[in-house]
């Protein structure tokens, strides 16, 4: 009798608990409200990504320099930094979105979708003068005709050659088509070295391949915004490249190989070409293999000939609503993108600003002018608000085209585009 | 139950009685709580996920009734990934069971140091498996990896940074460079938990046996063996699962390798969660199920209650 009364009770108990926890279990959408701005300190969440190659150069110091100039100049504002490796950084940013657990501002890639989803400041709510940024990129941020994200930092690409290895293969000039390309390609693998670094690994795939589509004239979406991944000059692009990596012209198993590593490999003296932005430079500097004279960087080389417009990656400073700390946020980027503070960072990691007035300043240096002047020309990613899944598939998949069957890979990654945009 | 109570006397009132019965409720309480919520609570959340159309920054859209399933099925990629999963399980499990009995003998004997052996063989266990994991990585670096300039000296390997040397590159090789990491890390727990069985054995089974004219190999097979059952079972059923879930060491090496190619269905689930999170859900599901299945089967087969009582 006692027996069955305990198990009775504990029933009861345990019944009351299970319809507590389901009430509970779902969170309201948005997280804890806006904290109290008028009076008492406000602190603001910054994510942003790593560009440097180690502890020496990691993007935090950069950014606690200026948290830390800011915080004296605004003592109630203090901000939290947080860096981020580019590999981890979308499943990072993303993981977070999904958990509610916002930051305040993010530096890195920019998620239209998430301006779609309303979490995102407009720009001119966190900017006291959106118009200092290059206009050149303000579609790519830009949904529904308003801006959400604000470039911080911009690079072009071209490609990187090895002028030692080039001599040793007996190759005169930097080749200008892909014949050419992998031509010299063979000869370098013939004299033990890699031909062509290709990264088709998780960490940038998307833009390399986009560098290959360029080259015959393909795109991810065409000039309406229709996706195109799957059109016959990607599958071209892709085809070439498959021949160029089973010859072994390339290193052993793109598909895995980041364009970190591969980066470094460079630096080291051991791959003849690679395609590259300013940002390699320092690393080969680093690397104490390469003198100066060693490399150059050309033109990207395109089926028939250079490429006339390269891609033009910017990274975007996103802000964030649910947190509610607008005020704040914009204070702090009006701080942040002062021309110094964007020379400080095009120094440190050789790439070229966002702000007009930075731009300028650098169009007649003898390392960046090229770059600069390449920039309101270049080719951008696509603004759609599908391309940050899409970017992650492509970064997952695209390295199995050129050891699978191209068509369909690039025909899976083109259904997955269509699917996620018509949702 | 005593009865110390004359029957006379009147029962006390009823919330005396359910305050009195709810006491155990104290000491368990808590334990019951906690399997509550890190056990039971996760898994209707996790039901409940699959079952709806969750967009990929989180925001939940609607039901989705079995659409997530169904989308999963159809995945291309999937028949691949679980015959992987099944070939990971089966082969980790099964080495990492052999060698394990042959170390569990041979700690069973006394030789010099033994101790100092026996507490080395912890260390894989301790060491935090990402870490084992990422050390194997650079080690089978195409270029400077220890492996290949291992293999390179002896004149196995033709040239550093090629195909050849290019391990984890291959989805093949990679898949078993992993697995002996898995082995690896597996080892230590299994050869302690034989171990432990070995040594409840007591010696005269064997004295009586030897009088018999039973020869070593026909001990080991009829004495030693179905002696083991019991902690066989135990390691076997722990290291299923644990194989079955093992996340750091593939991703840390290959994270899924080009594509899904060399994916387990822990892997392409987290692949998949960074898009497709009622999909994701949908998969977990399914791991879910296996794993109890799996492990209620082996023991259903290995008939467990007659081992214990």
């Amino acid at each position: 009798m006692r027996q069955r009364l305990f198990a009775t009770a504990v029933a009861a108990l345990a019944a009351a608990l299970a319809v507590a926890a389901c009430g509970s279990s779902s969170s309201g959408s948005g997280g804890s409200g806006g904290s109290g701005a008028s009076g008492g300190s406000t602190t603001l969440k910054l994510v942003a990504a790593d560009y440097g190659t180690g502890p020496s150069n990691t993007s935090a110091k950069y950014w606690q320099g200026i948290a830390n100039a800011f915080h004296k100049a605004n003592p109630s504002i203090t901000v939290k930094v947080t860096v981020v490796p580019w590999t981890n950084f979308d499943s990072e940013i993303q993981t977070d979105v999904q958990n509610h657990n916002f930051p305040d501002i993010t530096e890195g890639d920019y998620f239209s979708d998430y301006a779609q989803q309303g979490l995102l400041y407009p720009a001119n709510q966190v900017m006291s003068d959106p118009g200092r940024l290059l206009g050149v990129f303000k579609k790519q941020g830009t949904y529904n005709g308003v801006q959400y994200g604000m470039p911080f930092t911009t690079s072009t690409r071209t490609l990187f050659y090895n002028k030692k290895i080039f001599a040793k293969a007996g190759i005169g000039k930097a080749p200008t088509t892909w014949a050419a390309v992998k031509a010299d390609a063979a000869k370098i693998k013939a004299k033990g070295y890699i031909g062509f670094g290709l990264p088709l690994g998780p960490e940038e795939a998307q833009a390399e391949s986009l560098l290959w589509f360029l080259g015959d004239g393909g795109n991810y979406q065409n000039a309406q915004g229709k996706w195109t991944i799957n059109s016959p000059q990607n599958i071209a692009a892709f085809n070439f490249l498959k021949g160029m990596v089973s010859a072994g012209d390339t290193e052993p198993h793109p598909g895995t190989q980041d364009r970190t590593p591969l980066w470094e490999q460079f630096a080291q003296g051991k791959i003849g070409m690679i395609n590259g932005s300013p940002a390699l430079v320092p690393i080969i500097q680093q690397g104490g293999v390469l003198k100066s004279s060693d490399w150059a960087s050309v033109p990207i080389a395109g089926k028939s000939g250079p490429l006339t417009k390269t891609l033009g990656v910017c990274d975007n400073v996103a802000a964030f609503k649910p947190n509610g700390h607008g005020a704040e946020i914009k204070k702090f980027l009006d701080f942040a993108y002062q021309t110094k503070y964007q020379l400080q960072f095009d120094h440190e990691y050789d790439l070229l600003p966002a702000t007009t007035a930075a731009a300028n300043k650098l169009s007649s240096s003898p390392l960046y002018g090229s770059f600069i002047k390449a920039l309101p020309g270049s080719v951008q990613y696509p603004s759609d608000t599908a391309w940050a899944q899409v970017k992650t598939q492509v970064q997952n998949q695209i390295g199995t085209a050129v050891t699978g069957n191209p068509t369909s890979v690039l025909g899976s990654l083109q259904s997955t585009a269509e699917k996620q945009g018509s949702q | 139950m005593a009865t110390t109570d004359p029957p006379i006397r009147l029962r006390r009132p009823l919330a005396a009685r359910v305050a009195t019965s709810l006491r155990p409720a104290l000491w368990v309480g808590p334990a019951v709580a906690l399997i509550v919520v890190v056990v039971l609570w996760p898994v209707i959340v996790l039901v409940h996920s699959s079952l709806q159309n969750i967009a990929a920054d989180g925001y939940v859209v609607g039901g989705a009734g079995g659409r997530n399933f169904s989308t999963l099925w159809h995945e291309p990629a999937l028949k691949g990934v679980v015959l992987r999963t099944v070939i990971w399980v089966v082969a980790v499990v099964g080495v990492t069971l052999l060698l394990s009995l042959a170390l569990a003998q041979l700690f069973h004997q006394r030789f010099p140091l033994r101790r100092l052996a026996r507490t080395a063989l912890i260390a894989p266990w301790a060491a935090s498996v990402m870490m084992t994991a990422l050390i194997f990585r650079w080690a089978l670096d195409p270029n400077v990896g220890a492996v290949n300039i291992i293999l390179h000296a002896l004149g196995l390997m033709h040239r550093l940074g090629s195909n050849q040397s290019d391990w984890l590159g291959r989805p093949g090789w990679a898949l078993v460079w992993m697995m002996v990491v898995a082995i690896f890390v597996s080892l230590p727990f299994t050869t302690y938990a034989l171990l432990s069985g070995l040594q409840t054995i007591p010696g005269e089974v064997y004295e009586a046996a030897r009088v018999d004219g039973a020869g070593r190999w026909h001990c080991y097979r009829t004495i030693t063996l179905p002696l083991l059952r019991p902690a066989i079972l135990v390691a076997t059923t722990i290291n299923v699962i644990n194989v079955f879930n093992s996340f750091p060491i593939i991703w840390e090496m290959t994270r899924g390798g080009p594509g899904y190619e060399t994916s387990t269905t822990t892997t392409f689930m987290y692949i998949l969660k960074q898009s497709f999170i009622g999909e994701a859900a949908a998969m977990s599901v399914v791991n879910f199920a296996l794993v109890i299945v799996v492990v209620l089967f082996f023991l259903k087969v290995t008939r467990w209650k007659e081992q214990v009582t």
